[in-house]
């Protein structure tokens, strides 16, 4: 964590692409360590207590569970590596799983319209959330409030109840397995991850590290902060957009609050995976984990036994507890950087 | 926000001033929008517009008044409190289940059940100063975990009576007027003598503005930094106990509601989320007006959607006007001319 900063904020704002690159890969590991493995302790436990769970069929069934929360987390990621906070991902993620109920596009040409006009959707709120942010200077919060309170309207104009039906081919492919073992959504996310990695390389990627840690350095070393901050909201945009579509091929109906159990959850799986909300930090892959280990725990408890009421309880309490964890873990990595 | 802080040094001496002028203008700016829009919603409909909307506008706005007193707190002092809905659920099930369960004679179940969302609070709080979690995890974990919490015990269903006392309070008439509304007068005076008034408040706004040079200033951080989250947990929970004597019983979605309105109440009111800035004042008129413009909107009978829309455009707009930049401007073209 430590020599990320000394990047963010060195004067060299874009070091030599090799050194990068190596580093890129450890960065990665480390900021998600931890989660990955409270991830793999869970999912023994998991396998303990319904050995089926690592059959083919419980793992797609659970990666579909995952897929929609992991993708509002690695939008919310970008947005609060910038240092700033997204509400606006629970209604874009409800607009879009109502615009596909209401306008059902059938078969694979269906499907990439589908997916087109969702992450359109995303990308343009994502847009108005960037003006209002990076030119406007209001507060993100704020400005992502009134953004939220404005697309749930617009779902609710849409669909004012839950109905409507997803195109059939989308509900069953995109849940379905690729020759019968990887999970077909689960490729989404891989494929959201390894764009992070590319994109984690880039000035664009850098930048956004920077202008997190420190907005007035950053500009001074040259760094167009605005656009920075304008095109985190878009891609934060576009990731709801695949996340509300990846919603809707799972749920298979349209729903006008459909995105509202998201908003929270997006932000505890992004401080699960050990980012830091106060920008600057984190790692879109361990976000992808901590979302990951949310939706595992509900499976974890509901084969314990425990009754679905008390599930908050727990995620909460684990919450708290990786964040005070990831916390302390930093402090000694600061310490042993220090000696 | 490394920008706040430029601005705050170089406007340096000038501060205290430009301070009090900006937050006096916002305020008065919100004051003056709340009766236009009343006066004006009479060209809705006849029926509003009448000293009756007024009422209701009041009655309604109370709930958010109190919550957004304690959300203001929080905020001012550089946090967020995001466990206000399942507060006000907790409030709300415990005074039916306990204290309105044929128990109205135990008056000190009230109080109690207070002092249990108090102590919530008080988590939340712990999480926050020696734990250093950050507030809006934080509170959203405590929020998660009351509610469910909430929902185990109660088993879905929360069963009970309103106490006769929440009853009282909104239902009755002291001097001819519903005693809501003088309820919410007497709360606006006090809370505005707790923020604006008081050595309280004013700790409270040194550390909002910078916790470090607080402490050498000999201002107690720790008590003052858990202070906020305690009133707000009991503030949310009496409003909980008043939305039951309104409608006469708890929902576990009751709170749901008061979230974002919480938020945006304070922000409209001029405060800044960083902490540091706001009155009180302008809170309340941010509560009124989110309030008139809901009851104003409803009765257009436009449907749901459009108007969370319209809803969600005033606000930004609300936003826009009351930005930070645009009230520099105008002070240096002051300066200029």
């Amino acid at each position: 964590m430590t020599d990320l900063t000394q990047t963010a904020t060195g004067t060299d704002a874009q070091p030599p692409q090799g050194r990068l690159a190596g580093q890129t890969f450890a960065r990665v590991l480390q900021g998600g360590l931890i989660i990955v493995i409270l991830y793999f302790a869970l999912y023994a436990l998991y396998f303990y207590q319904q050995p089926r769970a690592l059959s083919a069929g419980s793992i797609a069934a659970l990666m579909n569970n995952t897929v929609p929360l992991a993708l509002a987390a690695a939008g919310q990621t970008f947005v609060i590596i910038s240092r700033g906070f997204d509400l606006s991902v629970a209604s874009v993620i409800s607009v879009c799983n109502v615009v596909m109920a209401v306008y059902p596009l059938d078969g694979p040409g269906g499907a990439v319209m589908s997916v087109l006009m969702c992450v359109a959707i995303g990308g343009s709120v994502g847009a108005v959330n960037g003006f209002l942010v990076a030119y406007l200077r209001l507060q993100s919060i704020a400005a992502t409030l009134a953004t939220m309170i404005i697309c749930q309207g617009v779902a609710l104009v849409i669909l004012n109840a839950p109905g409507g039906r997803v195109a059939d081919w989308l509900s069953y492919e995109l849940t379905d397995q690729l020759f019968k073992t990887i999970p077909i959504s689960g490729l989404f996310v891989l494929a959201v991850v390894l764009g992070w990695l590319y994109l984690r390389r880039t000035s664009f990627g850098i930048s956004l590290y920077a202008i997190g840690a420190d907005e007035h350095a950053a500009s001074l070393s040259g760094i167009n902060v605005r656009k920075v901050r304008f095109f985190t909201f878009v891609s934060a945009g576009v990731l709801y957009g695949l996340a509300g579509f990846m919603l809707s091929a799972q749920t298979a109906t349209g729903n006008p609050t459909s995105g509202t159990p998201l908003l929270l959850l997006s932000f505890a799986a992004v401080a699960l995976g050990g980012t830091s909300l106060s920008g600057g930090k984190g790692s879109l892959f361990a976000s992808v984990m901590g979302a990951a280990t949310l939706m595992l725990l509900q499976k974890v408890l509901f084969s314990s036994g425990v009754s679905s009421f008390y599930t908050g309880v727990f995620q909460g309490c684990v919450l708290v507890i990786a964040v005070v964890f990831s916390g302390l873990i930093e402090k000694l990595g600061e310490r042993a950087a220090k000696l | 926000m490394s920008n706040e802080t430029a601005t705050l040094s170089q406007t340096g001496d000038t501060r205290k001033a430009a301070r009090i002028k900006r937050e006096t203008v916002s305020t008065i700016a919100i004051a003056i929008i709340c009766v236009l829009l009343l006066y004006l919603s009479r060209f809705i409909s006849p029926a509003l517009g009448s000293w009756s909307q007024v009422e209701t506008v009041l009655i309604l706005g109370s709930f958010l008044v109190v919550v957004a007193f304690g959300q203001g707190l929080v905020i001012l002092t550089g946090g967020l409190d995001l466990s206000i809905p399942a507060l006000i659920t907790l409030g709300g099930v415990l005074s039916t289940a306990a204290v309105g369960a044929g128990n109205p004679d135990a008056w000190y179940l009230l109080p109690a059940a207070l002092l249990a969302c108090g102590f919530v609070g008080f988590l939340s709080a712990v999480g926050v100063v020696w734990l250093r979690v950050p507030p809006f995890i934080m509170t959203m974990a405590t929020s998660i975990i009351v509610a469910s919490a909430a929902l185990g015990i109660t088993k879905g269903t929360p069963r009970g009576y309103a106490p006769e006392a929440a009853v009282a309070l909104m239902k009755s008439h002291i001097l001819g007027l519903p005693s809501p509304i003088v309820f919410v007068i007497c709360f606006v005076f006090l809370g505005w003598l707790l923020q604006e008034r008081s050595p309280l408040g004013r700790y409270l706004y040194a550390i909002g503005t910078n916790p470090e040079a607080s402490r050498i200033a000999g201002v107690p951080v720790t008590a003052m930094q858990i202070f906020p989250y305690v009133i707000s947990a009991m503030c949310a929970g009496f409003a909980g106990f008043m939305l039951v004597g309104y409608s006469s019983g708890a929902t576990l979605r009751m709170g749901d509601d008061y979230l974002l309105p919480s938020i945006a109440a304070v922000v409209i009111g001029g405060s800044s989320i960083l902490g540091g800035q706001g009155s009180f004042l302008g809170t309340v008129g941010g509560a009124f007006l989110l309030t008139i413009l809901g009851t104003m909107i409803s009765a257009i009978g436009l449907e749901f959607g459009l108007r969370t829309i319209i809803e969600g455009t005033i606000i930004l707009i609300a936003l826009l006007l009351l930005r930070e930049e645009l009230f520099n401007r105008i002070r240096s073209i002051r300066r200029k001319a």
